[in-house]
């Protein structure tokens, strides 16, 4: 099966590989895995606790080509973004972007659950800014 | 095998009548107990194609008995000049013995096979919990156990160092051993597995015996669990096969 131009792109020279510090209260760290395939990715942010805007991401994946294109991808997507925009990012985006083939479908929710996890895990460690944050949304 | 057994589960019709002389015979069967005459493919699993309860167990040797024995008398050769009907019959039913065997025989693709006739897709069991995660807002529900993803991450670390020194020329005997040793300690883990799997089969099919539905359904997540932690494992042994052969 042959990959995409931009799979091999992102493969060859993937951005952001990398990671960042777990115990910082900035960074939200992901570690994901696909069991069917063994693969296995780790996804970090680093907020801006004010903005809420993701300013750094890095990733390290252990897995196929297309899983650390879409990891790779990922990082790009979230950089710039609020954690809620990037929230927002779907599977079948990166499925799109990447033209990946139905079998490496895995790889792209491996990535949408890696983004999903860092943020989880930064939200968890930044409850109180959660809490200030949704009581200023629900006043707007 | 005794009747009983195979019908403790699915229930799919139980007898037809034999097209050629009248006489009921069980479903699965592949010929007509009296006239011989070969019986239409009916949708039958692979289990009930043999024979076989639905158990993880069974007896590898007596199966490949079986498997020769029928393909010889489902051979299409064998009705070259039956009906149009019975040579379509023998060609469906030798398809389905291949199958059937090739699945069977397998220890690994036998334990996913049945799962899946349990209703358990390990393909689909992470896609699931992703569409439940974006739906609910939440993070994902991981199908592996945290601290089992961290082991296997640093433990690729490990293994991308060693390699990276390895290609780079580094002919570091220390390093070589590095990767012996860790060739042997994911090998010894895969046979582990192969045990663990082995007493998590027998749980499983005496729960079945004795119709213990909660028990069955207990043992088969973690027959799931076990082989979720394969994976990760046959691919650290796979990696470090290539290390070294490289």
């Amino acid at each position: 099966m042959a990959y995409s131009e931009k799979v091999i792109d992102h493969y060859k020279n993937p951005r952001n590989v990398g990671q960042m510090d777990k115990a910082s209260t900035e960074v939200g760290t992901g570690l994901v895995g696909a069991p069917e395939c063994g693969d296995v990715m780790r996804l970090q942010i680093k907020v801006n606790p004010a903005t809420r805007v993701i300013e750094d991401a890095k990733f390290k994946t252990f897995g196929c080509g297309s899983a650390i294109a879409s990891s790779s991808l990922a990082t790009e997507w979230v950089k710039g973004k609020t954690v809620d925009e990037a929230l927002e990012i779907k599977n079948t985006d990166i499925v799109k972007e990447l033209s990946l083939p139905p079998v490496k479908i895995h790889c792209s929710v491996l990535a949408e659950d890696a983004i999903r996890a860092a943020i989880g895990d930064w939200k968890k460690k930044n409850v109180a800014v959660e809490h200030s944050m949704a009581t200023a949304g629900a006043a707007n | 095998m005794p009747a009983h057994d195979m019908t403790s589960f699915a229930e799919p019709p139980t007898k037809i009548v034999c097209w050629s002389c009248g006489r009921e015979n069980p479903a699965s069967a592949q010929f007509c107990d009296g006239c011989g005459k070969l019986q239409p493919s009916v949708p039958v699993d692979y289990f009930q194609f043999f024979g076989l309860p639905r158990r993880f167990r069974l007896d590898r040797a007596a199966l490949e008995k079986s498997f020769y024995a029928l393909s010889r008398k489902l051979h299409p050769d064998l009705y070259a000049r039956a009906g149009a009907q019975e040579q379509q019959w023998s060609l469906e039913k030798s398809s389905l013995l291949n199958d059937a065997w090739r699945t069977l025989r397998d220890p690994l693709a036998r334990t996913e096979y049945l799962l899946e006739l349990e209703g358990v897709r390990l393909e689909e069991q992470s896609r699931n919990a992703t569409d439940e995660a974006a739906a609910s807002g939440t993070a994902k529900q991981q199908i592996v156990p945290p601290d089992l993803l961290e082991e296997v991450f640093e433990l690729n670390m490990q293994l991308e160092e060693m390699r990276t020194a390895h290609a780079s020329g580094q002919n570091d005997p220390a390093m070589a051993a590095g990767l012996q040793a860790a060739r042997r300690h994911f090998e010894s883990q895969l046979e582990e597995a192969m045990e663990q799997l082995q007493a998590l089969w027998a749980e499983w099919d005496n729960a079945a015996d004795a119709h213990n539905i909660v028990e069955q359904k207990a043992v088969q997540q973690k027959i799931v669990d076990l082989l979720n932690r394969r994976s990760y494992i046959r691919n650290l042994v796979r990696d470090v096969q290539q290390a070294l052969a490289s």
